[in-house]
């Protein structure tokens, strides 16, 4: 992961007052539910406590001599309590957590819209791995936490505090002998929190350095199997699982001294309460009943506590991934102001564009474009051609407006690209570029994203433009089809059929394809070239091509060389004026006679 | 059938034989810790009966120090027991993983009949829950031991008293564990519910750029809602299933302990029971649904160990694809490779020749018999799924051993698969090359802008999948690797489709320099003509036949649909 020396952490993180503000913040916008939960949980836990008082006294009195029905009205004590304990349990759990739950939605569903919203410039320095990971492993932690630890831990949480409260209500001296155990507590929980906090990280770095190693080996297996590499990976994976396995040992070793720290406190808690218990009864200052309350209370409290002190860490955990939450939804809103999309009717209006770079460079690094004016006019389909590393994608996302020029400027319709909101741009410029996606889950919902309204047939129609109505129709469930990651593996030719597919339901003014039919297999690159063609029809459109065909049938040719236009014009223009581009059409259309070629001699090679 | 036939059975016997000494001494200490837990809500009875109760000064030490010895042993039964418990867990885990990835690897192929995701969350988690067999059983025999001894110590106290809490309890738990499937199905959905949302929350993340480039981001942010509405419904209905159980739960516990307390307790004013057994008595009672509630999470945690373990023996127990013989590497021969009559998924009767120090261009017309060529000569088609013969060096491929054939034919794939590591690693691909070698093979593959675009050089470290190269860059790498690899046969198909046009001339005209030389044979399975033009001949395939064959010249001269099918 850290193989490029850039950093790439450029997503703020909340500092734990943020944090808290934050949720204080969303549980105030449900003032009655937070009030409800509140009081439900507190009297569930409260009620808890009157069996071991019962007991208590019932010990008093039957020490005391008493009679049946007294025993018979102590047992109905408890049983009273027990039926309200448990109506409290349920109802104070469900409401609990429809208020947890809903505040984790809201805080979801905003971390993902901003996420998505992220300005293109942030977007392009920090790149989506730190995104993805909050939005997928951060939010997943959240909601894991809240939903399966959460309730426990609240309920031994309020437990505990009310178990105390109990024990000093039963005799402060008391109290005070069950709170030795305390530090004791404390202690154990310091040294374990040092320890694991910093060894759960490893292990889930060593964890994902093995399901990395397995998926790429596997995914390479025809490669692996080619090189004769299998003993390698093998090997590679074996240790990377048995680094992980180790971790996880040492972990475990960990936690289980931290047990062992835990039931010394158990210990040393209770010894102290039985010892205050015998000291006061001795001194005629308490009852046995009340010694026996406060040891059964203590006992009691035995498996609250250790959930508290075993679930820490993972509250801990969710606590970072919380903050790490609320840090992004503290990145400025890009999202669109209502009312501000384009009408559905108006789109798609040829525009013109034009564009100026006097020059552009990446931070400090070399100037990569120098001295380029180009005006698209409205519907033109220009071409754009050069070697690799001549400027074109750089140029290509200038013109889009997602890369801003450091001395230059992009204008559609006469408008500067950078004061156009970045909702309106996007709906209006479209940029297919090499990276291709395909949305996992059914078909007509992939292609629905660049639409939602699209009907099947505006859907059937734009499928059809790209070539791609055969294919689709031998998908088992048709447009129902799952497809992407989990579903059916498209060919990366039908992926960008797709991405093309979306460009025509997008339906903006002006296209930008960034080499967007380059990674198909050669036999689809002129369908592809061909839908390409059908799916930027009227529009304003600029391609970085990488076959020379898709140049021939351009209305104007730019050609780049080392970030400067060497040649532009048309087709017929370039092939006259006789340039490089005029060479490398040769080289490519036609067997090139005049270079004889070096091998011919070796027709009849003589076998060793 | 030639491999032994592997169960999901045979692999929890094998976990639990292969973990048995673990098991074994986990299983003592952890009986030993259930034990004593037991023993604690007596001795504190003990304590306040001999020493509470009586104000005797030596009983209270006595019985403290009883108690200190009673924690000792607890604890450090519990700790040493439960790490060997774990490592028993994690070690079978881990040996299981291996042989999965081993077994996946294969390089006959396996017939698991499961996709790559599959296998991967095989290895994953499978190979994990499969070992927890070893934990059941140490849990079992825990939760066994501790009602037991409660069960004991009750009798021991009073007979009609214990009988009634050993009877009642288990039909208390029963009882509420009728719920159990209700809430596993809850949890399950709320589980898949929430795995969905993360899932497209990381599938819309990770396809942001493409989303943006046709501003498509609030139609996403409103699918993600949707879904995550979804969510919080299904995880609010499973969560008041569980507050219900949990109602339940206290109730049921509550009510069962005013029962017992209201009978011991008039036990004890009959003088029957001490005030120490009483509260020993109400501390049991409350003590012995936990193992009672541990063998019904046995029972589960079984059931899904048993399931894992069915598809870790499907992956370890998958016949190989294809029986390669075991004859040794051929001695080479004039025609380095050749297809005799080959029948398979669309190809028709293929015949082939590969000569030596020739490069033979393949034009398959539709895409799909292309790959069936390449799967062919892969060596991945079972004998018995095609007709006709490959040979090579005069051999038919499927009597050498699997080792043998490889050494000779090497295909390197349209979507090439590069892996973390090192650029050397990569290029070398497991084999001590010399920089100057590598050097070469980077050239005629026109790849030095991954070389001289890094400081590191050769030391360059590639991502995961080679993911910071190009797709180009990619395709360039994979092609050096295999010119590193120097094989006496290369089958290379579309190995330029991510290339641009001047660059994939320059690796056009260097290949032919690299390759043409020799005695090796070469095959370019491709479409491009700047390929095609560096051929020796061209073989052209058209559904499923050789229809014409000659120099590539030649074709494009004489013949318009290969003129058609190869322009640009």
């Amino acid at each position: 992961m850290t193989s490029e020396p850039t950093t790439r952490q450029l997503l703020p993180t909340a500092t734990g007052r943020q944090t808290w503000a934050a949720l204080r913040g969303e549980l105030a916008l449900l003032p009655r539910l937070s009030a409800v939960a509140g009081t439900l949980l507190i009297a569930a836990a409260a009620t808890g406590l009157v069996a071991p008082w019962v007991l208590g006294r019932l010990v008093d009195d039957v020490i005391a001599g008493t009679d049946t029905p007294r025993v018979i009205a102590w047992a109905a004590v408890i049983a009273g309590a027990a039926v309200l304990a448990g109506l409290l349990t349920a109802v104070g759990a469900a409401v609990a957590a429809r208020l947890g739950e809903t505040v984790l939605a809201r805080l979801r569903e905003r971390v993902l819209d901003r996420a998505l919203h992220l300005p293109s410039a942030t977007l392009e320095r920090a790149g989506t791995g730190d995104l993805v990971a909050r939005a997928g492993d951060d939010v997943a932690v959240v909601t894991n936490v809240i939903a399966t630890s959460g309730p426990a831990f609240l309920g031994a949480l309020l437990s505990v505090v009310l178990t105390a409260a109990g024990l000093f209500a039963l005799d402060w001296r008391l109290g005070i002998a069950g709170l030795v155990a305390a530090p004791a507590y404390a202690v154990a929980l310091r040294w374990y929190l040092k320890r694991s906090v910093p060894y759960y990280a490893r292990e889930r770095v060593a964890t994902g350095e093995r399901a990395q190693a397995t998926a790429e080996a596997l995914r390479g297996a025809a490669t692996v199997r080619a090189y004769r590499m299998e003993d390698a990976h093998v090997a590679r994976i074996a240790e990377r699982s048995g680094v992980a396995r180790d971790l996880s040992l040492e972990i475990f070793g960990l936690y289980t001294r931290f047990g062992l720290r835990i039931n010394r406190s158990e210990f040393v808690g209770l010894a102290a309460v039985l010892l205050a218990g015998f000291l006061l009864v001795r001194g005629d200052l308490a009852t046995v009943g009340a010694a026996t309350t406060a040891a059964l209370y203590f006992h009691r409290l035995f498996n609250p506590i250790g959930l508290l002190l075993f679930e820490s860490d993972s509250v801990l955990q969710a606590g970072a991934s919380l903050a790490r939450l609320v840090g992004v939804t503290t990145l400025p809103d890009t999202a669109a102001p209502a009312g501000s999309e384009p009408n559905r009717h108006d789109r798609g209006a040829p525009a013109a564009l034009e564009v100026t770079v006097r020059q552009h460079r990446y931070d400090d690094g070399p100037v990569v474009l120098r001295d380029i004016a180009l005006r698209l006019a409205p519907g033109e389909r220009v071409a754009l051609v050069g070697a690799s590393g001549a400027g074109k994608s750089t140029l290509a996302g200038i013109i889009a407006g997602i890369i801003a020029p450091t001395d230059g400027a992009a204008t559609l319709r006469g408008v500067p690209l950078t004061q156009l909101d970045e909702h309106r741009l996007r709906r209006e410029i479209a940029l297919i570029s090499q990276e291709v996606h395909v949305f996992a889950g059914p078909l007509g919902d992939d292609l629905r994203l660049a639409d939602p309204d699209a009907t099947d047939a505006e859907i059937a129609a734009a499928l059809d433009l790209v070539g791609a109505t055969e294919w689709v129709r031998t998908l088992p469930d048709g447009l129902a089809t799952a497809v992407g990651e989990g579903g059916r593996q498209l060919t990366s030719a039908q992926a960008q059929q797709l991405a093309l597919a979306r460009l025509i339901l997008a339906d903006p003014a002006v296209a930008i394809l960034d080499e967007a039919t380059a990674e198909a297999g050669s036999a689809g690159a002129r369908d592809l070239d061909r839908a390409a063609v059908a799916a930027t029809e009227g529009r304003t459109t600029l391609i970085v091509a990488h076959r020379l065909s898709q140049a021939a049938t351009a209305d104007r040719i730019v050609v780049l060389d080392q970030g400067r236009v060497a040649e532009h014009g048309t087709h017929a223009e370039l092939l006259r004026a006789g340039g490089g581009y005029s060479k490398l059409w040769r080289s490519w259309s036609m067997p090139d006679p005049v270079v004889p070629r070096e091998r011919e001699s070796t027709d009849q090679p003589v076998p060793r | 059938m030639t491999v032994a036939e592997t169960t999901g059975g045979v692999v929890l016997r094998r976990a639990l034989r292969r973990q048995r000494a673990r098991v074994a001494a986990g299983i003592a200490l952890l009986c030993t810790h259930q034990a004593t837990e037991a023993l604690v809500p007596v001795a504190i009875g003990v304590v306040i009966d001999s020493a509470v109760a009586t104000g005797d000064v030596s009983a209270l030490l006595l019985s403290l120090a009883g108690l200190a010895a009673l924690f000792t042993v607890l604890a450090f039964a519990y700790r040493a027991g439960a790490r060997l418990a774990f490592a028993a867990v994690e070690h079978e885990a881990h040996a299981t993983r291996v042989e999965i990835v081993r077994s996946a690897l294969d390089p006959r192929g396996r017939r698991s009949g499961m996709r790559d995701g599959e296998l991967l969350s095989v290895t994953a988690s499978d190979a994990e829950l499969s070992a927890l067999v070893v934990r059941v059983a140490g849990l079992t025999a825990a939760a066994l031991t501790a009602i037991v001894v409660a069960a004991v110590a009750l009798l021991v106290v009073d007979i009609p008293l214990g009988l009634g809490v050993l009877i009642g309890v288990p039909l208390l738990v029963v009882a509420l564990q009728r719920m159990a499937p209700l809430l596993t199905r809850r949890s399950t959905s709320q589980q898949e519910a929430l795995a969905a949302t993360t899932a497209l929350a990381v599938d819309l993340v990770s396809g942001l750029r493409v989303l943006r480039g046709i501003g498509a981001q609030d139609h996403a942010a409103r699918r993600y809602a949707g879904a995550s509405r979804h969510a919080l419904d299904v995880t609010l209905r499973a969560a008041t299933t569980k507050g219900l159980h949990l109602g339940l739960t206290t109730t049921v516990n509550g009510l069962f302990l005013a029962t017992v307390a209201g009978f011991a307790g008039w036990l004890a004013l009959q003088g029957r029971l001490t005030i120490g057994e009483l509260v020993a008595v109400v501390g049991l009672a409350q003590f012995i649904a936990e193992p009672v509630q541990t063998l019904g999470y046995c029972v589960q945690l079984f059931a899904m160990a048993r399931a894992s373990a069915g598809r870790v023996a499907r992956v370890l127990g998958a016949a190989p694809v294809v029986q390669p013989g075991d004859a040794g590497p051929p001695t080479p021969t004039p025609f380095r490779l050749a297809l005799d009559g080959v029948s398979y998924a669309g190809l028709d009767d293929v015949s082939l020749r590969v000569r030596a120090g020739e490069i033979l261009g393949v034009l398959a017309y539709d895409p799909g018999e292309a790959e069936a060529l390449v799967a062919l000569l892969a060596g991945r088609v079972p004998r018995a799924d095609h007709r006709g013969t490959v040979r090579v060096d005069g051999v038919p491929a499927d009597e050498l051993h699997i080792d043998a054939a490889r050494a000779v034919v090497l295909v390197e794939q349209h979507d090439v698969a590069l892996f973390e590591g090192t650029l050397r690693a990569n290029l070398s691909a497991g084999a001590s090359v010399d920089d100057e070698v590598l050097r070469a093979a980077v050239r005629a593959a026109a790849a030095e802008d991954v070389l001289a675009a890094h400081p590191h050089g050769f030391d360059r470290l590639l991502t995961e999948r080679g993911a910071n190269l190009s797709g180009g860059q990619r395709q360039r790498i994979g092609l050096a690797r295999a010119l590193v690899a120097d094989p006496p046969v290369l089958v290379l198909h579309n190995p330029t489709t991510a290339i641009d046009a001047v660059t994939e001339g320059l690796l056009a005209t260097r290949l032919a320099e690299a390759r043409g030389a020799g005695t090796s044979g070469t095959v370019l399975i491709t479409t491009s003509p700047a390929l095609l033009r560096i051929t020796d001949r061209v073989t052209v395939i058209d559904r499923g036949r050789v229809v014409v064959e000659g120099p590539h010249e030649r074709l494009l001269a004489s013949d318009a649909r290969y003129r058609e099918e190869t322009l640009r």
